[in-house]
């Protein structure tokens, strides 16, 4: 019960600030701007789907950012080939669930700690990017493509239709599946889920291919938005995500946190950089300003559970 | 009731070395020959000191742990439990003093972990949820199955375990100390929740030291001690003092050596500690050059007691005082350097570094006492460390050995060694002897007399009674987070007395 | 047995290097030359310095993140002091260090009193230095610094500029500092089990600290060094990357990502190892982007080869 007033709390919250900046900033709670917004964030949202999951059992995805740029660099140089859209989106899409398996192969297999073996994936990930088109960017992509980034359909951007779409089957899984409660069954007790028999190393393949499946999908996006794909796109998306996820309520001592919220967290990021940019803050000063949201945001969440006696 | 429900005959299990290999010649067995039975819709209580069998024979009865020795008949049928999964299975679970739930789960969630209802691939909630409520108000519950587990109380988390073992359909339940944090009114609900389960037919295996609270509830009360059963009695008008000297009669040898004389100044005085808030202030002292036992059940807070005096443990509300100086809010690096020493009971994970060697772990606590400037000196170090090895009678091949490949015995040794290495003016012990032969144990109560004939303090936390008294020079009795006797004539110090303080409270 | 291990492991990275210089030499033109080799010494000196601090981090336990945009931080700092501002070289030095410090500073108190692992805190700081150079520089290069700065360490000696003999004085120091000091034995206690540790009266914070505050100041120092070198303050020298870089390295060298093994004379190894086939890579004229990918495959291969080591132990 209190859980959910939490989170009631927190969407009036959110909705107070929305309005509090409509009042401050000009353009800001205009249509075409709100819409903008919703749009932008959509990349950060995706992705946060999959990070949801994977902090919840208690693992990090470093590697978004460099998936972000591989598979639709893998996508965009198929479709320049020639090959079919759906294809190349597939092959695209295939590149980064094969990246997440082997994040879960590493984490459960070999007990290889998350943050190690997803910040060398993402690496290598951005590596191959840059190899596969001799660091140039490419980009004038078949219309339908773009039309995905940038194009409506019955009046709402398809972004945010995708962005719904993913943000679905994110709720779907962790709300109404088996696999789902056995996902933060894993965050609060691993002795007790794997006492009951439950296949903890599948859990885990699944949850990290899942989010590099997000995290392709927000890749593929991006570059339907852009028209382009630069091979270093991904490196903005990797702490925003995270941030998403943390403002959302995903607690880094696992179990808890909820796909729904963590979206809502992206739409908060999302709204706090376009407002900054209205008020025409530096970028990088937003930086800044996001990763002093992350350390406070964890610290406070820190001190209801994640109190270890020694740190390190 | 014919036929037992439940009968385990002859069960032996034999202390293992350290490589994981059973000893079978020795006479030291931590079960011998047990024989332990249970009818239907029977509460069977379990009791004995700590370390008298109880644990390790339900663990083996749940499939935790095998037994080397002996059969165990289920209705009947002869069987054998690979793991704690089969056992709850074939219908016997486990009711843990640590729950083993998910606290960030809600209820139902819980319960149904890795059997969720489903529909066509989908999460059934109504069904679930249906489900956990029928199943909680069959036991006489009005628990909401929607509530995350974590916001309940410990005892509804324990009625939500209880459930979920009853929904395996399970015929046996043991229960190890479940009435530990309850309160009256909730053990008086746990207690009618076990008459209704004996109704059903369901046996009961009740582990407890609750004196007041085995005429309430128990049928037969049987008593392990050092590994053996010493007998089964009926708990209709049972006499406490039966129970006690069946826990206890065994002779107290004459290993333990007391050159020592207490002085009367006082090395360190803890004035009204609180330990967990609510539990009344406790206060005691230790002169120079003597030995204080305390005694008390696990979870009486010996631990924590020891810990919040050498500064690893919060302090509530309270003073410290040792050697003159109000210690309060002092860390262990300072009270180390002030000649504090802390033996943990868990050695491997608290007192020693496994993965290094014994020089290293042997310098650990006194690098600053050997290297003036920071540098340290091979050479010196060996030396030093050689010096303590041969002092304590570690026996290894060389100071380079991991101290991980050493015996129990060897790795306490080394654990001792760190902490005179250290100098100190005051020792607080836990457990020192647990799981160490009796050879090394012998060495163990020579050095500490030693120790307090130079005029330093002891403060011991002991299980073993027969040490205990052996050793002290006072005894002190813990239970439920504060003290409740201080023994100091020779005469009170008996086994049976102490236990009854532990169990029951004052007597006169 | 542990004391095998890690002999064997130190053994290792020199073995793996010297079959990589073998191979060079036969496989790779231009490879075996003397001037070749002096490229490779001064590529691997300022790493050297930055992997010092990592060595000790890992080892006790945690990872810092935010290494290569400390180097960033202190490019721009650098270039801002000697040349904007004009200030004395000894106070330019000083006060880049200084920075360092300060930034270790803030990680090891978020790490140490507000428990926030080190990975999210050193993330989140990377990010913020890495803002802050961008802001302060405004994204230009400043190029063209003092000559007295320059002198620090470009000045030839014996056929290499003193930024090497400057890394190899602090290599040293670092291994007396790492092998044979108090405070060196207090990480390995640390790492492998810092309960322990800490009941046996060593304090957590001091360690912690002090130990963070090292590694940035050595970052900073590596940043200082490298702005010299080419003679440009970048606010995005060093980045994710060099981070990444100097991990491997560290790693390769034999340094455990769990805590408590750590070895200075391996991670230089490592770093040399890194830096031969960086070497060898131009030499053949083969993509810088594909060693880069090359990078992520040597530090899963160690992890994985150091995972089947442990296991069968």
């Amino acid at each position: 019960m209190g859980q959910r007033v939490g989170r009631i709390l927190f969407s009036l919250l959110g909705v107070a600030a929305l309005a509090a900046a409509g009042l401050l900033v000009p353009h800001f709670l205009t249509p075409a701007n709100l819409l903008n917004v919703v749009r932008q964030s959509s990349i950060i949202g995706i992705g946060a789907v999959g990070m949801t999951m994977v902090i919840v059992i208690l693992g990090i995805d470093l590697s978004i950012a460099g998936l972000i740029a591989l598979c639709p660099m893998v996508s965009g140089l198929l479709m320049l080939q020639g090959v079919p859209i759906v294809i190349s989106i597939v092959a695209g899409i295939i590149a980064g669930i094969g990246m997440g398996l082997f994040n879960g192969l590493m984490v459960a297999k070999l007990d290889v700690p998350p943050f190690i073996t997803t910040l060398v994936v993402g690496q290598v990930s951005q590596g191959l990017a840059l190899i596969m088109n001799n660091g140039r960017s490419i980009g004038g992509f078949p219309a339908s493509y773009v039309h995905i980034g940038n194009g409506s359909f019955l009046g709402i951007p398809v972004s945010d239709l995708l962005l719904l779409v993913m943000m679905g089957i994110g709720i779907f899984i962790t709300q109404f599946t088996p696999t789902g409660n056995r996902i933060y069954a894993l965050g609060g007790n691993e002795t007790v889920v794997r006492q009951e028999g439950i296949n903890v190393d599948g859990l885990k393949l699944f949850v990290y291919a899942f989010s590099g499946f997000c995290a392709s999908i927000a890749g593929i996006l991006l570059s339907a938005q852009l028209d382009t794909v630069h091979p270093i796109q991904g490196d903005p998306y990797l702490l925003d995500t995270i941030a998403a996820c943390v403002i959302g309520g995903v607690s880094l001592a696992g179990g808890e946190g909820r796909v729904a919220m963590a979206v809502g967290g992206a739409l908060i990021i999302g709204s706090v950089r376009n407002v900054l940019d209205l008020l025409g803050v530096h970028p990088f000063f937003q930086n800044v300003l996001v990763g002093t949201i992350i350390i406070l945001v964890v610290f406070g969440s820190g001190l209801s559970r994640y109190r270890r006696t020694v740190p390190v | 009731m014919d036929e037992p429900l439940l009968e385990m005959h002859e069960i032996t299990k034999y202390i293992y070395d350290s490589s994981g290999r059973p000893i079978r010649n020795s006479d030291v067995k931590i079960l011998d020959s047990v024989s332990f039975d249970l009818h239907k819709g029977e509460v069977h209580v379990l009791v004995g000191e700590n370390g008298a069998g109880k644990s390790t024979l339900m663990k083996i009865l749940g499939g935790i742990i095998p037994p080397d020795q002996g059969t165990i008949t289920l209705e009947g049928a002869a069987v054998s439990f690979a793991s704690a999964r089969e056992a709850r299975d074939r219908g016997v679970a486990f009711i843990h003093q640590e729950l083993n739930l998910c606290a960030n789960l809600d209820v139902a969630h819980n319960i149904f972990l890795g059997r969720e209802p489903t529909r066509g691939g989908v999460l059934d909630k109504k069904k679930l949820y249906a489900q956990a409520r029928a199943l909680l108000s069959s036991l006489g519950f009005e628990i909401d199955p929607m509530v995350i587990l974590g916001r309940l109380t410990t005892a509804h988390q324990q009625i939500v375990e209880i459930a979920k073992a009853l929904s395996y359909e399970s015929k046996i339940l043991i229960m190890d100390e479940p009435t530990a944090s309850l309160s009256k009114n909730e053990i008086d609900r746990l207690f009618s929740l076990m008459r209704t389960l004996q109704a059903r037919g369901i046996g009961i295996v009740y582990i407890s030291h609750r004196f007041e609270e085995l005429r309430q509830v128990g049928d037969r009360i049987s008593v392990l001690r050092d590994g053996r059963s010493i007998g089964t009695i009926c708990s209709q008008g049972f006499l406490e003092d039966e129970v006690i000297q069946m826990m206890v009669g065994r002779s107290i040898d004459d290993m333990y050596p007391r050159s020592h004389r207490p002085t009367d100044d006082v090395l360190l005085a803890v004035e009204n500690l609180r330990l967990l808030p609510g539990t009344p202030p406790l206060s005691l002292t230790v002169h120079r050059g003597e030995v204080v036992g305390i005694s008390g059940l696990v979870g009486s807070g010996r631990t924590e007691l020891l810990k919040t005096i050498f500064g690893a443990r919060r302090l509530l509300s309270g003073r410290i005082v040792y050697n003159g100086s109000k210690i309060n809010g002092w860390r262990p690096g300072r009270l180390v350097r002030a000649g504090m020493a802390y033996l943990s009971e868990d050695r491997k994970t608290e007192g020693l570094i496994i993965a290094m060697t014994i020089r290293e772990n042997v310098t650990l606590a006194s690098l600053f006492r050997l290297f003036r400037f920071g540098m340290i000196s091979q050479r010196k170090e060996s030396e030093a460390a050689r010096k303590r090895v041969q002092q304590l009678r570690i026996v290894a091949r060389s100071v380079e050995q991991t101290v991980g490949t050493l015996s129990g015995g060897n790795q306490q040794r080394t654990v001792f060694a760190k902490w005179r290495a250290a100098e100190p003016q005051l020792l607080l012990l836990d457990e020192p002897t647990r799981g160490i032969d009796v050879g090394a144990k012998s060495q163990i109560y020579k050095m500490i007399d030693e120790i307090a004939a130079q005029g330093l303090g002891v403060l011991m936390v002991s299980s073993e009674l027969p040490e205990l008294i052996g050793m002290s020079d006072r005894i002190y009795v813990m239970r439920g987070g504060t003290l409740v006797a201080e023994l100091t004539e020779r005469e009170a110090m008996t086994q049976a007395g102490i236990l009854a303080h532990i169990l029951i409270g004052a007597r006169n | 047995m542990r004391g095998i291990i890690q002999h064997a492991l130190k053994n290792g990275s020199a073995v793996i290097l010297v079959l990589l210089v073998l191979v060079g030499i036969v496989f790779v033109r231009n490879f075996a030359s003397v001037d070749n080799a002096a490229v490779i010494v001064r590529q691997s000196a300022i790493p050297a310095i930055a992997v010092l601090g990592m060595t000790m981090v890992l080892m006790i336990g945690g990872i810092d993140l935010s290494l290569g945009f400390v180097v960033g931080l202190a490019s721009t700092a650098t270039g801002f002091m000697a040349k904007v501002w004009g200030l004395p070289v000894d106070l330019t030095v000083a006060a880049t260090v200084l920075i360092g410090a300060l930034v270790g500073l803030v990680n090891g108190a978020i790490i140490q009193y507000m428990k926030v692992p080190s990975f999210i805190t050193t993330l989140g700081t990377g990010y913020i230095l890495y803002g802050i150079s961008q802001l302060v520089s405004a994204g230009n290069v400043i190029t063209r610094l003092p000559p007295s700065l320059l002198a620090v360490g470009r000045t030839d000696l014996l056929g290499l500029p003193t930024s090497v003999y400057i890394a190899v004085g602090i290599i040293a120091l670092g291994w007396f500092l790492i092998h044979r000091s108090v405070f060196g034995r207090a990480l390995s206690a640390f790492g492998f089990n810092s309960r322990a540790a800490f009941l046996s009266g060593l304090s957590t914070a001091r360690v912690n600290v002090l130990t963070y505050v090292l590694c940035s100041s050595l970052a900073a120092l590596a940043g200082l060094l490298l702005t010299i070198r080419v003679n440009a303050a970048q606010p995005n020298m060093g980045g994710g990357v060099f981070t990444f870089e100097i991990i491997t390295a560290a790693i390769v060298g034999g340094t455990s990502l769990f805590g408590g093994v750590g070895s200075v004379i391996g991670s230089l190894f490592g770093v040399l190892i890194i830096k031969v086939i960086e070497n060898c890579i131009n030499l053949m004229n083969i993509s810088y982007h594909l060693y880069l990918a090359v990078q992520g495959g040597i530090i899963l291969t160690v992890i994985v080869m150091d995972k089947i080591r442990s296991r069968a132990a």
